[in-house]
């Protein structure tokens, strides 16, 4: 498991590229919006702690994933002066293929079961490194400076509710808050069509969930499971899951733009929506890429 | 006219503020950088407490009522950001408030305004003048007036902004603040140039709206119908300059550019899908000048003076 060291290295190492996102007040609670990062999601922090500690970039950086992974490791191969190469899976809303290639990647569009062996293949043949989305100490390290960020401006901090889908983010934040402030809780959010985590906690084992049921939720980049790694994280650390809707979610991004006036995408809503029926703590919008349209639609109704 | 308020005016404010209004951040945009070849910042003031900078000259004006003042109550006109303003500092400061607004103001404005705990009262803007009635108000029922702007307590409020930009970045060149009234430029303009002179504090408004760039250009103050003004989309830009907010335009700002309406509708979209916030036209004019008009090199800052915008406006202008 990673430690509170790792995530206070990864804060210096990371501090000059990305933003130190402000809390916002939001009804008795707060939110901590990532969406606010350069390229509009948390995963920037993680990317950019992985890939700065990587021995050997010199052929180049693979990642697979859904959206803000890819863009995040976009992101800071350009900063780094490193080739990189993002295998995305075909059902990716086009906004985050669209700014992955903006930020210079080469991406490859595979079908959702099949982008793990295709980025593979393409770090044995070009000998360059996998950055994985959450599978790594690095990244969860990166993701774990929000944890301290948030006790920095919040001493008096009582729960985070944090949103779960590799269990990366959680993972992080939770060894952070629970290194410096035991008694703080901290509860996973999720999509009620992707409640894996829920069942895994509630089973005291890591269930697994048929990819394609975790893809019926409209929060895109909350449709991937634990692994090995993060799992021993949160059932060590994670105090308790809030499964939220589909309704509940899509409200909760409406409801965002209304009263904090943010742009959330779905999965950067997912805690939010969890803080409502919690009523209370530090909620994370982990990210703001959302299809314009998507946006326009949830605003009007 | 009242005394025009000091640095040191603006300093009591933000005691006064601390700790009841938000600090609000500023925010940057990779994209927006990276096109223009520039650094511009965003003063997010769409994150402040109801939603606008409106909160920070409400609250100061009414943390200095004495006694008698706050057992009486408080009367405004308005009928948009500075309405709910009033009505939320009011209610946090326990003084009953009264808000003289437009029978055709929108629902959400009046709602918000009656959920921050005050009392509303209707009129026809068509027919009768608001500051008539609020005067009325204020002489009949002993209640204390505060006007949006043409108030020495609410500008000083407003230029707590540019004590933060001025804190927050110590290299920054160039300031952008929408005018209306302006008691935000105002504020902003006479915190900034006490602490740095060299800033260049640069109104925006839109063309539709542009009497204050007219009046500074002119070295007096001109007078635009008023529904000349209603044609922006900038519905918190529709106001004129009082003789106290014109005195200080002409004292310290540098410049009042225009921006076209859809310039202005563009922004709103630009700014969501490049920095992720929520912002209201009238909130957005200041980026909208960024992005189309040629200004003085250097970091420059634009105050996104509000979000508060009409869902369905806001789904327009996104998709657009």
């Amino acid at each position: 498991m990673i430690s509170l060291d790792d995530i206070r290295s990864a804060a210096t190492v990371i501090a000059p590229h990305v933003v130190r996102t402000p809390l916002l007040p939001f009804g008795s609670g707060w939110l901590k919006p990532e969406s606010l990062q350069p390229i509009g999601a948390f995963k920037l922090r993680g990317a950019l702690n992985a890939l700065a500690r990587l021995e050997n970039r010199s052929n180049g950086v693979v990642a697979y994933s859904s959206g803000n992974h890819a863009q995040a490791v976009a992101f800071a191969a350009r900063l780094h002066g490193v080739p990189a190469a993002i295998v995305m899976p075909s059902n990716t809303p086009v906004v985050k293929i669209e700014a992955t290639k903006a930020l210079g990647a080469e991406v490859f569009i595979v079908g959702i079961t099949e982008r793990v062996e295709r980025a593979e293949a393409l770090v044995a043949e070009r000998g360059a490194a996998l950055i994985p989305p959450f599978d790594h100490p690095d990244v969860i390290a990166g993701q774990g400076t929000i944890g301290l960020e948030i006790l920095e401006d919040l001493p008096s901090l009582d729960a985070v509710v944090v949103p779960m889908s590799g269990g990366g983010l959680i993972s992080g934040v939770a060894t952070a808050v629970k290194a410096l402030k035991p008694e703080v809780r901290v509860i996973g959010a999720e999509p009620a069509l992707a409640a894996d985590i829920a069942a895994s906690l509630k089973a005291g084992r890591l269930i697994r969930w048929d990819p394609v049921e975790r893809a019926q939720t409209v929060a895109d980049a909350l449709r991937d499971e634990p692994s090995e790694l993060t799992w021993e994280h949160i059932s060590k650390l994670v105090d308790d899951v809030i499964t939220v809707s589909e309704d509940e979610i899509l409200a909760a991004v409406a409801d965002l733009a209304r009263r904090a006036r943010l742009i959330a995408e779905p999965s950067g809503a997912v805690a939010v929506a969890a803080q409502a029926k919690l009523g209370g703590g530090v909620a994370v919008v982990s990210g703001g890429n959302i299809d314009p349209a998507l946006l326009a639609q949830l605003s009007a109704r | 006219m009242p005394t025009p308020p000091s640095f040191a005016d603006v300093q009591a404010a933000a005691e006064r503020i601390r700790g009841h209004a938000h600090r609000t951040p500023v925010l940057t945009s990779r994209r927006v950088d990276a096109e223009t070849g520039a650094r511009v910042y965003f003063k997010c003031e769409n994150f402040q407490r109801m939603g606008a900078f409106k909160f920070r000259g409400a609250f100061n004006a009414l943390s200095r009522f004495d006694e008698d003042q706050r057992r009486a109550g408080v009367v405004t006109y308005s009928s948009g950001n500075h309405a709910q303003a009033i009505a939320l500092a009011a209610g946090i400061l326990g003084i009953p408030a009264t808000i003289v607004m437009p029978h055709d103001a929108p629902e959400a404005k009046v709602a918000a305004t009656l959920g921050y705990g005050a009392s509303v009262v209707r009129y026809d803007r068509y027919t009768e003048d608001r500051e008539e009635i609020g005067r009325a108000f204020a002489a009949d029922k002993g209640l204390t007036l505060v006007p949006p702007y043409d108030h020495p307590d609410v500008i000083a409020g407003q230029g707590t902004i540019g004590l933060e930009i001025c804190a927050d970045l110590p290299d920054v060149a160039t300031i952008l603040v929408p005018v209306s009234g302006g008691g935000l430029i105002s504020g902003v303009a006479t915190a900034v140039k006490s602490l740095r002179p060299n800033v260049r504090v640069i109104g925006v408004e839109p063309e539709l709206a542009a009497d204050a760039a007219a009046s500074l250009h002119e070295g007096k103050l001109v007078r635009w119908d008023a529904h000349d003004r209603a044609r922006t989309i900038a519905d918190g830009l529709r106001a004129e300059p009082s003789e106290l907010t014109f005195a200080h335009i002409r004292e310290y700002v540098d410049d009042i550019v225009t921006v076209t309406e859809d310039e202005i509708r563009a922004a709103v979209g630009e700014i969501a899908r490049r920095t992720r916030v929520v912002s209201e036209p009238s909130g957005a004019v200041p980026v909208a000048a960024y992005l189309n008009r040629s200004l003085p090199a250097g970091p420059t800052v634009a105050v996104v003076s509000g979000g508060n915008i009409e869902p369905k406006l806001f789904a327009e202008l996104v998709s657009g």
